[in-house]
């Protein structure tokens, strides 16, 4: 059962009445494994904080099943469902500091006094407030507030950890850092946690797998890597990766044994027939309008690719992100060292065979990635 | 000088937000006001635009002394970072208020309203009125009737805050040629540092007591003048490690985690002084074991950043280290791994006041 | 969770209902007795099954009514008039000297705003006739005892710490940075003034201009100690029907529901300005 410790199956959201109301969440099934730390990812209104609400009960389950460490859980009000969630709106309780805000479970739990302290100790070290345990909560920043309101939740004990957006006030500096604290600490423990976020960068960071979101469905469900080389449509592909991934439309034909890859404005992508495995090559050839995706850093620099022309060349301290005017587009390239070129410079831009992910124009499915199929 | 600030002093009510700032920016410059919120940023911006006055201290634009000129009067152009477009009025007529107001020809308005939104690419959107607008639309109409009167200066607070991760990049991207194309004298306020490092020809940084430094992006990258800049500059941020240099064999060197990492021989006065070691986490490679100056590490988590792969490493003493690499070359992700520091990249600080220790000084 | 029972969605349909016949019922009571005469009002015990008789209102109409003690004369319909003059002029100065008075309270911050603004505000707490006292024998020395004007200015103690109020709540609502933009685009002050901040702050200055008619319509003692009948409203002119021979309750009834009418018209066509302005009000007053 540890594969399947948290199981959604065809679990459905209206608000309003079933099948009339706005159907927030859409025929989503998914499972978690025990010690499994799981992003929900998407833009506002995707549904992923109304699929959190319903694993936490806070929203009723319209259709299907959540099961929950061997237990069905969407009929049980939240206090018996035994999760643990951090709000994005901080919510500490105002009248009593940050200590009592972060030990109040353990106490109402009747744990002796010097192991509440113990773990509270050790849960504000980890987030770095051990200094201001004692302030109330009103005199905190925001930031301050959130890390008080994630070490509430962190320190429970639970079957389950709820994380609502839980580190978008962060300050920019602690943010890697806290990330890779708050990982080590759930992986450590064992902890089974979900997170919610519209940001891909943390999703990316924290989690062992990722629920891409949107229009209520879920796009995909896999982990970073996995969606980073193998997006299953433009939607996950152009919204997870920063910078975006660069995506053009292309018309293909076959001339002299090469395949051509026609871009707008009049510039060609020309490959090898055989750099495409035969039944990619078949897949492309039966569409002719694809649409291809590369991401940024595996656009090369190479005398023998496309002209293209650089628009800006900023350089990050540890990355150079370049943006060439390219077939009426703009083409962005990464580079991990600082890039010697200058607004106004003719580049050669090579695309790898390897490298592209093609899409289908009308759906916007993935049909390869690579040299494989999707 | 295009704009010129002298010893300006603003408080509110008790809180003395700016105290004695002077910054000059020249013509044609993209100056970028970087600092966390509260550092009085939005304030200066305001004074220059005249909406407020200073309590003490001088403002000159193109050699004119401002005092007692009507923000109206300043010709200056400004977005703002809630947007501040007019509820009641249509894109265009937002982008089209800074030319009824010089009174231009109707023919005048049309034609430079159209090109302003040819150039942001809303030129479909100009009947709408901003509820209508997508933020990303908000945002490219307040822009667009900054640039409209084509000022010689132009302010822009945090104009990309308040729209998503997509568009910033793409804005961030795009908003130099723009800029450029202007020929404006731009200051540019962000809390990001990729904005500032990107968009700024110079970057003004501010703290809790004024401009803490002033300087091209290279400049504060590479040599920030303390503890509190370097942190601010680089994601994951900087490594900070409490340190005490010794002398080695060949010139002053560093003991971490029981390697031994030498210092340049320019740092030879700061021997037997208390110091904090600054490496950024681009800098440290993992390497095989048994090579002089290796440090072994025990490995806490891996969290991958944009095109990055960050890693969470603890010295045998239980100090942190982030680690950073360029996302698909190899790296060990659990157990004990070796990693080596170049040491031209590390920068060192001392311990008492966070300020940069420059080579060659002395103790 | 969210879901409620059927009983509990009853007895929330009953308790309205009660809520809204304890409010409706006086109205109701007043419309059903102006189309009755004054002995079928006076009936033991009372009942709502009567010949209906549109009576009282000819009789305000013409302004003549027979009476058992006699023939009785009365200008209705020019108090009515005076209602409509006082209350609409009133409003207009009102909206002319508060407009400009609540952005400067709300924008401005200059020294002792807040103080100046508590101080109109106040004039709401004092009870009217606190006022009246002196400012009878001051009218009267003046020459404004029994002029529009005299009442007309008396009148802006109602109305004008009403819209101060309600309207640099809107003031200060409106986001500074817009009316910054404005200025910096190259516009002066007063364009700003009338561009940005009065149109939109147009809501909080239909709903309080509204309010400050229906409460100048509703006035009653001013009106009472400082105007003779020439001039009074209908609110006081309603007194003439207490006579010497009894109280014509039909005729009081229907000068209510004439009276009621205009402001009732005026409430209902601006309900969402009204209920949006006095919450607003409410929240930043």
């Amino acid at each position: 059962m540890t594969d399947k410790y948290l199981r959604l199956e065809n679990v459905d959201k209206f608000y309003g009445p079933i099948d009339l109301g706005v159907h927030a969440v859409r025929n989503v099934s998914m499972d978690v494994a025990k010690g499994e730390i799981i992003a929900l990812l998407g833009s506002s209104g995707c549904g992923k904080t109304s699929t959190l609400r319903m694993i936490a009960g806070f929203e009723a389950t319209s259709r299907g099943k959540i099961h929950l460490a061997g237990r069905e859980v969407q009929m049980l009000p939240p206090v018996k469902r035994h999760v643990a969630m951090a709000f994005e709106g901080y919510s500490l309780y105002p009248t009593v500091n940050v200590r009592d805000n972060i030990a109040f479970a353990l106490k109402a739990a009747r744990l002796p006094a010097s192991e509440v302290d113990a773990k509270v100790g050790e849960v504000a070290e980890m987030l770095e407030i051990s200094d201001i345990l004692d302030r109330s909560p009103n005199s905190l920043s925001g930031g301050q507030q959130q890390r008080a309101s994630l070490a509430r939740a962190l320190i429970r004990s639970a079957d389950l950890f709820l994380l609502d957006e839980p580190m978008g006030q962060l300050e920019p500096q602690l943010r890697t850092l806290l990330r890779g604290r708050i990982k080590h600490f759930l992986k450590e423990r064992g902890m089974t946690a979900i997170l919610v976020t519209h940001d891909q960068t943390e999703a990316n960071a924290l989690a062992d797998r990722i629920a891409v979101m949107e229009d209520g469905m879920l796009q995909q469900y896999a982990s970073p890597a996995e969606i980073k080389d193998r997006p299953a449509n433009l939607f996950t592909g152009t919204f997870v990766g920063e910078p975006p991934m660069n995506v053009f439309p292309v018309r293909v034909s076959v001339e002299g044994g090469k395949l051509h890859m026609a871009l707008e404005g009049g510039k060609e992508l020309v490959y090898a027939e055989d750099a495409f495995a035969p039944e990619v090559r078949d897949a492309i050839m039966t569409r002719r309008d694809i649409v291809i995706g590369v991401r940024p850093y595996t656009v090369r620099r190479d005398e023998s690719g496309v002209e293209a022309t650089v628009l800006t060349n900023q350089w990050l301290g540890d990355q150079s992100h370049i943006a060439a005017s390219f077939a009426e587009a703009t083409v962005v390239l990464v580079e991990h060292d600082r890039a010697d070129v200058v607004v106004g410079d003719r580049i050669a831009i090579r695309l790898d065979p390897s490298d592209l992910h093609i899409f289908d124009p009308a759906t916007g499915m993935a049909i390869s990635h690579g040299r494989g199929l999707a | 000088m295009s704009i010129q600030l002298t010893d300006i002093v603003k408080s509110f009510k008790t809180d003395r937000v700016l105290d004695s700032l002077s910054l000059g920016v020249s013509r044609g410059e993209t100056l970028v006001l970087f600092g966390p919120s509260g550092a009085g940023k939005t304030v200066l911006l305001r004074l220059i635009a005249g909406v407020i006055d200073p309590d003490e201290g001088r403002i000159v634009i193109n050699g004119v002394d401002m005092e007692g000129v009507e923000p109206e009067e300043r010709g200056i152009g400004m977005a703002f970072q809630n947007f501040a477009l007019f509820p009641h009025m249509d894109a265009h007529a937002n982008i089209a208020s800074p030319l009824t107001a010089r009174r231009r020809t109707r023919a005048d308005i049309e034609d430079r309203v159209n090109e302003v939104a040819e150039l942001l690419k809303i030129r479909h959107v100009l009947g709408h009125k901003p509820k209508e607008l997508s933020n990303g639309q908000k945002q490219r109409t307040a822009l667009g009737r900054a640039l409209a009167a084509e000022p010689s200066i132009l302010l822009l607070d945090d104009p990309l805050r308040n729209v998503d991760a997509k568009l910033r990049f793409e804005m961030r991207l795009e908003l130099p040629r723009l800029l450029k194309a202007q020929e404006a004298t731009v200051i540019y306020v962000t809390q990001d540092y990729k904005e500032a490092m990107a968009l700024g020809d110079r970057i003004a940084v501010m703290g809790a007591h004024g401009i803490a430094q002033v300087g091209t992006p290279e400049d504060i990258y590479l040599t920030p003048a303390d503890t509190t800049i370097a942190r601010l500059f680089g994601d994951p941020a900087i490594n900070l490690l409490d340190v005490v240099p010794e002398q080695g064999g060949g010139g002053p060197e560093i003991q971490l985690s029981g390697a031994r990492m030498p210092l340049d021989t320019a740092y030879a006065g700061v021997v037997g002084r208390p110091c904090i070691l600054g490496i950024r986490p681009e800098t440290i490679r993992f390497t095989e074991a048994g090579a002089p100056g290796v440090i072994p590490v025990e490995i806490e988590a891996e969290t991958p950043l944009n095109e990055k792969t960050v890693t969470l490493a603890a010295t045998r003493a239980g100090r942190e280290i982030l680690i950073s690499r360029p996302a698909g070359t190899p790296g060990p992700d659990r157990g004990t791994a070796h990693i080596a520091i170049d040491p031209s990249g590390a920068l060192l600080f001392d311990q008492a006041t966070g300020k940069r220790i420059h080579p060659g000084e002395s103790a | 969770m969210e879901h409620t029972s059927t009983l509990e969605r009853v007895l929330r349909a009953i308790a309205i209902t009660l809520v809204i016949l304890f409010f409706i019922f006086p109205i109701f009571w007043i419309v059903l007795m102006s189309f009755q005469t004054n002995e079928t009002i006076l009936r033991v015990p009372p009942s709502i099954v009567f010949e209906p008789t549109l009576q009282n209102y000819q009789a305000l109409i013409t302004g003549e009514l027979d009476t058992a003690a006699g023939k009785l004369e009365f200008d209705f319909m020019s108090n009515l008039f005076n209602s409509f003059y006082l209350s609409t002029a009133s409003v207009a100065l009102g909206l002319i000297l508060g407009i400009p008075a609540a952005y400067a309270f709300g924008r401005l911050k200059f020294r002792g705003s807040e103080d100046i603004a508590f101080t109109l505000l106040s004039f709401r707490f004092a009870p009217p006739l606190l006022v009246l006292l002196p400012l009878t024998i001051y009218f009267q020395k003046l020459g404004l005892a029994d002029t529009y004007f005299g009442l007309i200015w008396v009148y802006q103690l109602i109305v004008l710490p009403l819209i101060l109020w309600i309207v640099r709540g809107y003031f200060e609502d409106i986001p500074a940075d817009i009316e910054y933009a404005y200025r910096i685009a190259g516009h002066g002050f007063w364009a700003t003034f009338f561009k940005i901040a009065l149109p939109l702050a147009m809501p909080g200055i239909a709903a309080a201009g509204l309010l400050a008619f229906i409460f100048a319509w509703n006035n009653f003692i001013f009106a009472l100690v400082l105007a003779s009948a020439d001039k009074q409203p209908v609110t006081v002119g309603a007194l003439a029907f207490v006579t010497a021979s009894g109280i014509q309750y039909g005729q009081i009834a229907a000068g209510i529901v004439l009276s009621i009418l205009p402001t009732l018209g005026l409430a209902l066509y601006a309900q969402r300005y009204l209920v949006e302005g006095l919450s607003l009000g409410a929240v930043k007053g």
